[in-house]
Order: C-alpha cells, then sequence, then structure tokens
C-alpha cells in the first residue's frame, strides 16, 4: 500500500512502489486528465505538482510521492469550480487544438507564474520548452501566459 | 480575439444511452439532404440514437431542438484539433437562424447514416435534384469517390467545404423553413410574413413571437422544401465570425476524453510489439521473466505481434520489455536508407525520358528545353516522416456473447467499426463502436490497425482490453509519408519567361493534382511518376503528397527565378499573370511581409505558393542565418479558402500548419537500417517547442463564397520551401534535401 | 486520401454488406492467471542463486530499456547503450552526446559507483541528463547491476 495525497485528497493504493505517478493517477484514481506522451520525460504531457513543483509523472515513482501533495489539472480550480486564471487565459486565447497535450502544458505554466509571477520571453521559453504541442500553439501559449500574468501581448503591437 | 464561450461543450456519446422517445417521433416526417431519399425513413431509427429526453425532437439528421429551445447541430466528423464541430455549427445555426449561445453540438453516431448522406447521394443516387451552389468541383476520381464514400471520414480539408457547404448549412435552411411553415399554419398566415432570429419565431404585425420549441414537432411534420434558400454573405450572422470553439473548456480542465481514456469496468491493460520490420512474423518467444512479473493475465503471441495483458498498463509495458522474441526472415532485412535512394534513383534512370507514367503534359517540354536560352535541371529528396500525434495509438475492445464494442479516436468511425466487425469476425451491426475526441488526427488515425489489434487481443481474452502502443511502437509502427525523390529540367526563353517544365518523381498518392501546377501559366510541361517499393507502409499524412511536392515545385521555380535573373515574387507574378484570384493572394502576402524592404545581414526572406484542397496559400519565411543553425523568425501568411466560416480557427490551422510542418523540414526524418525504423521517441525524432516557433501573422481573403477550400492541411506545403528559399537568399545556399537538419551551417 | 482500400468495402456495405474472414487468433497464448483471481507466487527461478538475481535484474532493467540498450552494438536510445559499462571512464560510449557534467565527472564505473549513480543520478553528477530512472531500492539495484554484468559474459 502507498499513501497518497492527490488534489487535497488521500488515499492508499495497492501498487509496486516503482509504479510511475503517471499511472497511479490515471488508472488507480481515475483522474485521467494527466496524459501519457512518451514515457521517458521528454514531451511533458504528463506534468503534474509534487509539492508544487512540475514533475514528468511518466518518469517519477509513486513511491517518490509519500508524503507529499500531487495536484493533477482536476486540483488547479477553485473549489467552487472557477477555473484557475491560466485556464481562463487558455480559453480566451483558445489555445487548445486537439488538447492532448493541453494538461501538460497549463501545469507547466502554472508552476512558472507562482515561482516568477511577470516571465520575460525567455523565461517562458526556458519553462515551456519540455512541453510539445504537434499542433504547434506556441504562440497562444506565450499570449495567455502573459495575459495570466497581466503582461501586455507583444504580438498584438508588433501586428 | 474571440468571444467568451457561453455554448455549451460538446456533449460526446450520448446516443449510447439509448433513451427511447415517446410521442415525438413523428412517422413521414419530412428531411432533407439525402435522409429522404434513403429506403425508408430512418429518422425513427436515428431518433432514440440521437435524442436524449423526451422533450427532444429530431428535425432532420443533422440538427434536434429541445424543450429549452436548445438546438442541437449533429456533426458527422470528428473533432481532432481543427475546430470543425464549431465551424460546421456555425454553418447550421446561421441558416437557422439559431442562437448561438443556445447551440449545442453532438457527433453524429458511425452510423451509415451519416456516411451515405449528403455526398456519398451524389454517388448512390446521382440523379437527385439539389442547388447547384452545392455542386463544387472536386478533381480527382478515386480522391472524391473516398470521400464520397467515407462522409464520415474526416481528413482531405473536406468537412467544411463539401458537409458543411452542402449538408449542414441545407439542413439549417430547410429546418428553418419547416419552423416557419408549422408556425404559419398555427397562426393561419402567409409564411412570408413570418421572420426568424436568435432561436424565435416573429410575426411582427401580430405581435406573436415564439421559440423554434414551440413548433418542432409540428415542424416534424411539415414538408421537405425542396429547395431551401441560402442566405448570401451579407446576411451572414454566424458565418465568418471567430466564434469560441466549443471543444475548448473541456480541454483545460482535464475532462475532455479522448479514445486513450476509455473506462469499461473491469477492463485490464495491454502493451504490445509488432514485428520490427514489414512482413516478419513473430516465430518464438520466451516469455519465462515476463510470466514471472507482478500483475501479468495474459502472454500472446499474435503471429505479426506480441501482447501482454496485465491489470495495470505499466506492468504489461515491464513485462513486454522482458521478452525476447525471433521474428522471420524478409526481403527487406537488409535494407537501409542510402540503398532505398539507390533504389528510387535506379528506377528514375530507367524511365529515364520517355518511361514512366504520364500524369499531366501539354505542349512539347522535350523540343522547349533543347531550344531554352537557359536550361536547368534539379533533384530533390525528402524522407519518411511519422505523424507523432500526441496521443499514441490505442484502443479498447470488448468482444463478448456474439456482440463488441470498441472504444478509440479515429478519423473514420465508420472504418473502424467495420475494421472491429471483421477483426472479431462479427457483423457490422453487432459491433458498437465509441468514438472520442483525438489527440492529434493528422491522418493517422484514418488507419485501423490500431482497432484490429485490440479487437483480436479482446476476442483471446474474453474480458474488455486497453491496448495502448508505447511512444517507441507509435513511432516505428506508423504508416509513412513516403521518402521521395524528384527530378526537374526547367527551361527559359530569352527574356527570363519559363517555358519548359518536366518532372518526373518517385510515387503517388494522394491528392493525384499534387505533384501539378496548372495555375503557373508554362506553355509547356510533362509530369510524370514512376512507382518504386518504398518497403515502408504509407499512410496519409497532413496534406498527403503536397507535403513534399509543395517542397519540390516551389524550390525548382525558385531556381528558375534565379536562373533567369528575377526575383521570386516578380518571377511567380509573371506565371501568375492571368489568374487574378492567385495573384491576390501572392501580392498580399508580399505586401504584409514587406517584400523587398532590408533586413539585417546574414538573414533572408523566402516565398512559395501552393494552392491545395481549394484553399490557395502563399507564405514569406524570414530567416536568421547567424548561428549555426536556420532561426526561422517570422511567417507572413496570405490564403483564400474561398470564405472564412470561422477566422480564429483558420488562423489557428494555418499557425498549426506551419509548426508541423517547420517540424518536418527542420527535423523530420524517419530513416530505414535492417530494414527497421531507426527513429524511436521524441529524443531521436525531435519535435518543434516553444523556443523555436516563429510568429505567424495571417491576412484572410475571401475570393469566391461559393466555392470553400478546407482549412486544416493548406498551411502546410508552402512552409518547407519558403524557409529554404530563404535560406538560399540568406546564404547562396540551395536546399535539395531535407531535413535541414542533415545540413552544416556553421 | 488512402482510402481506396477500404473503399470497394463500403460501397458494398452501403448496398448489402461487407465480410470478411475474421483476423487471425493468437498462435501461443499463456494465460498466468483469470482477473480478479489473486496473484500467483512468482514462479522460483530454477538454478543457482546468481541466476536468480540476474532475472530479478532483467525485470528490473525493464524501467530501464525505454532509454538503454544493453545488447552489444544495439543503438544508443535517449541513454547510451550500456554494454561492458564495467571498468570504463564515463560518457565514452562512442555516439552518444553526453552533459558536460558527466564527461567532467572522473567517474570509472564500478558496481559501487554505478550504484550510487543509480540511487540518484542527479544528485551524484549535477547537471546529468539522466533525470528519470532513479532506482530507490537497494535490492533492486543489485540485481540490475548483476543483470548489466550478466550482460557482458553472455
Amino acid at each position: 500500500m502507498v499513501k497518497l495525497s492527490v488534489n487535497g485528497q488521500s488515499s492508499e493504493v495497492d501498487v509496486d512502489p516503482a509504479t510511475p505517478i503517471l499511472w497511479v493517477v490515471r488508472e488507480n484514481l481515475k483522474l485521467a486528465g494527466t496524459k501519457f506522451g512518451c514515457g521517458i520525460a521528454q514531451c511533458g504531457a504528463c506534468t503534474v505538482h509534487l509539492d508544487g513543483k512540475p514533475v514528468r509523472s511518466c518518469s517519477t515513482p509513486v513511491s517518490a510521492a509519500e508524503g507529499k501533495n500531487i495536484t493533477t489539472i482536476e486540483g488547479i480550480a477553485a473549489e467552487d469550480g472557477t477555473l484557475h486564471k491560466v485556464q481562463q487565459a487558455w480559453i480566451a486565447a483558445q489555445v487548445p487544438q486537439c488538447g492532448y497535450c493541453q494538461s501538460g502544458q497549463i501545469m507547466t505554466a502554472v508552476a512558472l507564474l507562482q515561482k516568477n509571477p511577470q516571465p520575460s520571453d525567455a523565461q517562458i521559453d526556458a519553462a515551456m520548452a519540455g512541453n510539445i504541442c504537434r499542433c504547434g500553439m506556441y504562440n497562444r501559449i506565450r499570449q495567455a501566459i502573459k495575459a495570466a500574468a497581466g503582461l501586455p501581448d507583444v504580438r498584438e503591437t508588433l501586428a | 480575439m474571440s468571444e467568451t464561450a457561453t455554448a455549451s461543450p460538446a456533449k460526446k456519446g450520448k446516443w449510447t444511452r439509448r433513451a427511447f422517445i415517446g410521442a415525438g417521433v413523428v412517422a413521414g416526417s419530412a428531411l432533407v439532404v439525402g435522409v429522404a431519399v434513403r429506403p425508408g425513413n430512418p429518422i425513427d431509427r436515428l431518433n432514440p440514437l440521437l435524442a436524449s429526453g423526451e422533450n427532444e425532437q429530431l428535425l432532420n439528421a443533422w440538427v434536434k431542438v429541445d424543450a429549452d429551445n436548445i438546438v442541437t447541430a449533429v456533426i458527422p466528423h470528428v473533432e481532432m484539433g481543427q475546430g470543425v464541430y464549431t465551424a460546421l455549427a456555425q454553418m447550421l445555426a446561421d441558416e437557422m437562424d439559431a442562437d448561438w449561445n443556445k447551440v449545442r453540438i453532438l457527433e453524429a453516431p458511425a452510423d451509415m447514416q451519416y456516411v451515405s448522406d449528403s455526398i456519398g447521394r451524389d454517388f448512390l443516387f446521382p440523379n437527385l435534384d439539389v442547388p447547384a451552389i452545392f455542386e463544387p468541383t472536386v478533381a480527382g476520381g478515386i480522391l472524391e469517390l473516398a470521400q464520397a464514400m467515407g462522409l464520415q471520414f474526416t481528413g482531405g480539408s473536406y468537412s467544411v467545404r463539401a458537409t458543411g457547404q452542402r449538408a449542414m448549412r441545407t439542413a439549417g435552411a430547410a429546418a428553418r423553413e419547416m419552423l416557419v411553415a408549422a408556425a404559419a399554419s398555427e397562426w393561419q398566415v402567409p409564411a412570408s410574413e413570418i421572420s426568424t432570429a436568435d432561436s424565435m419565431i416573429v410575426h411582427a404585425s401580430s405581435g406573436r413571437s415564439e421559440p423554434f420549441a414551440k413548433f418542432a414537432l409540428a415542424a416534424a411534420e411539415q414538408r421537405l422544401p425542396a429547395k431551401p434558400t441560402l442566405k448570401s454573405p451579407e446576411n451572414y450572422k454566424i458565418m465568418g465570425q471567430p466564434k469560441a470553439r466549443h471543444d475548448i473548456p473541456e480541454k483545460v480542465d482535464g475532462s475532455a476524453v479522448f479514445g486513450i481514456d476509455a473506462d469499461v469496468p473491469g477492463m485490464k491493460y495491454a502493451a504490445v510489439k509488432a514485428a520490427p520490420v514489414v512482413g516478419a512474423m513473430v516465430e518464438s518467444i520466451d516469455a519465462s521473466t515476463a510470466k514471472t512479473m507482478p500483475g501479468v493475465l495474459q502472454i500472446l503471441n499474435m503471429g505479426d505481434f506480441v501482447a501482454v495483458v496485465a491489470d495495470g498498463y505499466w506492468q504489461a509495458q515491464q513485462a513486454l520489455n522482458t521478452i525476447d522474441t525471433r521474428y522471420s526472415k524478409t526481403d527487406g532485412d537488409e535494407l537501409d536508407q542510402d540503398a532505398l535512394f539507390a533504389r528510387y534513383a535506379a528506377y528514375l534512370d530507367e524511365a529515364g525520358d520517355e518511361g514512366g507514367d504520364m500524369e499531366t503534359e501539354s505542349g512539347d517540354p522535350a523540343k522547349s528545353f533543347a531550344e531554352a536560352v537557359t536550361r536547368v535541371e534539379a533533384e530533390y529528396k525528402v524522407p519518411f516522416l511519422a505523424h507523432a500525434t500526441m496521443e499514441p495509438m490505442n484502443c479498447t475492445a470488448w468482444v463478448r456473447d456474439g456482440k463488441c464494442d470498441v472504444w478509440s479516436s479515429h478519423q473514420a468511425p465508420v472504418n473502424a467499426r467495420q475494421a472491429a466487425a471483421d477483426a472479431a469476425g462479427l457483423a457490422f451491426e453487432d459491433v458498437t463502436y465509441h468514438n472520442a475526441y483525438l489527440g492529434g488526427g493528422f491522418g493517422r488515425r484514418s488507419e485501423s490497425d490500431n482497432i484490429i489489434m485490440a479487437t483480436r487481443i479482446a476476442k483471446a481474452t474474453g474480458y474488455p482490453v486497453k491496448m495502448i502502443w508505447s511512444r517507441e511502437e507509435d513511432t516505428t509502427q506508423d504508416h509513412y509519408r513516403p521518402s521521395a525523390t524528384s527530378r526537374f529540367r526547367g527551361g527559359l526563353d530569352q527574356q527570363g519567361q519559363a517555358v519548359s517544365w518536366s518532372n518526373i518523381h518517385t510515387h503517388l498518392f494522394d491528392p493525384k493534382d499534387a505533384p501539378t501546377l496548372p495555375y503557373y501559366n508554362i506553355p509547356n510541361h510533362r509530369i510524370r511518376k514512376v512507382d518504386v517499393p518504398t518497403q515502408l507502409r504509407f499512410g496519409p499524412w497532413r496534406s498527403v503528397d503536397h507535403s513534399q511536392h509543395g517542397f519540390f515545385i516551389e524550390s525548382f521555380v525558385d531556381e528558375m527565378a534565379h536562373a533567369a535573373g528575377k526575383d521570386g515574387y516578380a518571377f511567380r507574378r509573371e506565371l501568375l499573370a492571368g489568374s487574378p484570384r492567385h495573384l491576390k493572394v501572392l501580392d498580399t502576402a508580399a505586401k504584409i511581409s514587406g517584400w523587398g524592404t532590408p533586413l539585417p545581414e546574414k538573414h533572408g526572406r523566402g516565398i512559395a505558393f501552393v494552392p491545395s484542397f481549394g484553399s490557395i496559400v502563399a507564405q514569406v519565411a524570414e530567416v536568421d542565418m547567424s548561428g549555426s543553425r536556420p532561426k526561422v523568425k517570422k511567417v507572413y501568411v496570405a490564403a483564400d479558402p474561398g470564405f472564412v466560416i470561422n477566422p480564429d480557427g483558420f488562423i489557428a490551422q494555418m499557425e498549426s500548419a506551419i509548426a508541423y510542418g517547420l517540424t518536418a523540414a527542420l527535423y523530420g526524418e524517419i530513416s530505414i537500417k535492417d530494414g527497421r525504423v531507426q527513429q524511436s521517441n521524441f529524443h531521436d525524432y525531435p519535435m518543434l517547442r516553444i523556443n523555436e516557433m516563429p510568429e505567424v501573422e495571417v491576412a484572410l481573403i475571401n475570393g469566391d463564397h461559393q466555392r470553400l477550400g478546407g482549412g486544416g492541411e493548406p498551411g502546410l506545403p508552402p512552409i518547407a520551401p519558403a524557409v529554404t528559399n530563404a535560406i538560399f537568399a540568406a546564404t547562396g545556399t540551395r536546399i535539395r534535401e531535407l531535413p535541414l537538419s542533415k545540413h552544416s551551417f556553421a | 486520401m488512402a482510402l481506396a482500400r477500404n473503399i470497394a468495402c463500403l460501397v458494398i456495405l452501403a448496398l448489402t454488406a461487407c465480410s470478411s474472414d475474421p483476423a487471425p487468433g493468437p498462435t501461443e497464448q499463456i494465460i498466468v492467471r483469470e482477473p480478479g483471481a489473486a496473484p500467483v507466487q512468482p514462479v522460483a527461478v530454477i538454478g543457482d542463486p546468481a541466476s536468480a538475481l540476474v532475472a530479478e535484474g532483467k525485470a528490473v532493467f525493464a524501467n530501464c530499456s525505454a532509454c538503454h540498450a544493453v545488447e552489444q552494438d544495439a543503438p544508443n536510445g535517449a541513454g547510451p547503450n550500456l554494454f561492458g559499462i564495467f571498468g570504463k571512464p564515463a560518457a565514452e560510449v562512442s555516439g552518444f552526446s553526453y552533459s558536460d557534467a558527466l564527461q567532467a565527472s572522473g567517474i570509472i564505473w564500478t558496481t559501487a559507483e554505478l550504484d550510487g549513480y543509480i540511487a540518484n543520478p542527479t544528485a551524484k553528477v549535477p547537471g546529468t541528463t539522466m533525470v528519470s530512472g532513479a532506482i530507490e531500492d537497494a535490492a533492486k539495484r543489485a540485481a540490475v547491476i548483476a543483470y548489466l554484468e550478466s550482460s557482458m559474459a553472455n
């Protein structure tokens, strides 16, 4: 049995402690918003927070989460259902296309803004470069992060 | 940019609840767009599939109205990020005068009804009288047939220009006229005095006003309007507007359900490994370690692949990794990429000046080439490309008691249903196919190999199994954009005008017009192909053959321009003289890019122009070559798809196609060694990342509202040549082989 | 698009029905247990304890094999091929692009060095690109190291 705290809820799951967090949240806890993309920490689709820090859940054993708080995409909205400001910015900028990578993108962006509320373009690049979007919505991701941070959108001033 | 999403997100899978409605079903009700021409009236059958409550009435196969005055558009296409749910709903809702804030979306069930309706009727019922406006020109015989038969097939950038234009708009207009007729009958006033707006029916002179819902049941009893009147563009209220996509809210909170998220009670998980060489079979497996590993339920040698079924996917994959497998020998076991390109060259050499299969010819290309003042020759090569959808291939299947349920994300749900039926040995009717959001399609999810594999595994186990491919399996077992070689000869006259164009290239799939350039005025031309065995499986890859021919053609046009001593933009202008619509697109791209204005040192601009899938697109790329690798700074796009239904959605498709095509131009290469694909995951098949994404500026042109073009693919073909032409402008180095990562710019 | 091979089937289907032979079933089906049944005790590995350790290590290595091969001449993956790693200096497998940190580490791969590295790669060599795959369980590390050693002997 592994004791976990996910999105503020405690649970015990009967899994091999080496099982990656990804498969425990998806299969045992039925939180399917976190996605499998590559299995080797290359694409970021599986990003969750471990005590607020973004980790690649496909390559992090669940044993590493014992005694810590896991947050998934299902756990970042307020309790009354109000979306996180990053999620709201994502809708306003119409970021997702297929949407498969977006849970990971949003989790990485939320962690970035928690650490650095006013990121520069270079800081956004550095934080987000681990997350692949095959639909290529990178300009909208950048725009949404800036909107969530209350920064002006450079794209519009250039256009 | 877009208005706030107030409309409800798409409700998927609702038809599976089979909530039968009682009094709502009206036998003999009038239906539109093909439904009525089918033998028997299908609405009795469709109503329980599509209606979810007792107060809903299906007006026709494409729209229903419920008691709360919610209008639901039934979309016979799948959503893979291209925004088709929203764009098609806009077309229906606008013609119906529905209140956009009260429009919902339902994906059509995998039912034959939606395959043979609308477009399919052209094939099955060629004599059906339809307004001329619904007869856009579609080139290519087999392509047209494929698209006609697979209305539920989503691809070929076809949804808006065919289904939208032919079916959704007609359905909306017909539904509106039926509602008006029902109100006119009830109120005893002429239909001509009744107006509609925002899902309300209004008789102004008597002050009467009622919601659509009030007349939905009576409307279903009205006669089908033979030729419903469609709006002209000045009356569009919802078409042409940047409406927020319906599917986005559930894609930011983790609730969107993709194929891989299927959750079936009691299901187990399968990891698979197929024979690495195409055609090889599994000879033997050593599973002595695997069967001792935790969670393992079954180990299956399926002949062409090995599967491990376990309590969890990770357990299954871990066990699979320990299995030693021996494969049979094949003819392709020794083949590597260089040998394959040598094979292409040998076939092209053998075809020579006269061989191969003729695709198109006019004038006398040989004579005009011999007599040309300036002659240009070049050969180009491109590699295999994998799709690399972010959602790896997967499928969940349950075969029991003569029935089969299948869950996945597929571009052609009816084909998936048929593939599962064949694999299970059951009839089409005994299979229920549940489609979910596609985590990327790009053509990959038009194949059914994953459906067949999962169904075979589930048939062997007897309990539901979710099969997931590892990323390595997804990369090595794709159906690839083929590697290809293309050779050109071009001739210029005294004035530097193109007078001769000859091309011979390896293989041709779809669209058949991809290697041709009828929009360019070159009097003598000849285009041929040779078919060469390619070792790997072919599959349609975003923009299909245009993905390579856009690069080939627009690179060679640039080489001819240079040989003529002319600017690439000016040279293309000459070739497009007499085609004002094409010219406007080219001119617009040049204008917004500041073509001809000075750039910093070691920067270059390149232009490319490719009409495809009914849309005309020109792009100018601005590239910085001051570092060791090309840095694409900005891409300017001018696009004319006839009429843009959702401008923000169309711009998003241009951004997306540029990212997809630029990934391929910079890095994309699947290569073969010992008959096997060498790449396996994102570390050796890299993707464009946020720090490499160029700025994208798009200018939209509505050039012909009666002939719509596609949006998902046409943005892709110009990007590679725009970039390589820019590299030439900056450095003088002509790129004739992709990807760019093969070249050194130090 | 490439639906040519499906078309004939669909055309027929639209008019009558389309059936073909069912796809082949398994040529070999090893049923370890039924769903819901209690997990069987792992089958004892026959032979000496050393080979049992190697077998366990092979199972543990499954987790590593997403990135590393261990067969002689197998290509590098996201991580280098580990064949014959023992006794060699770090960052010397040909054709693999190593981090500066590992190249500068000065490590010679012994059982102890490998054990420390696998336990926590980023702690032992800060800056290494091996950011996943740590094995916290000492017994499993011992097993996987035994497996790596055995792969050289074969």
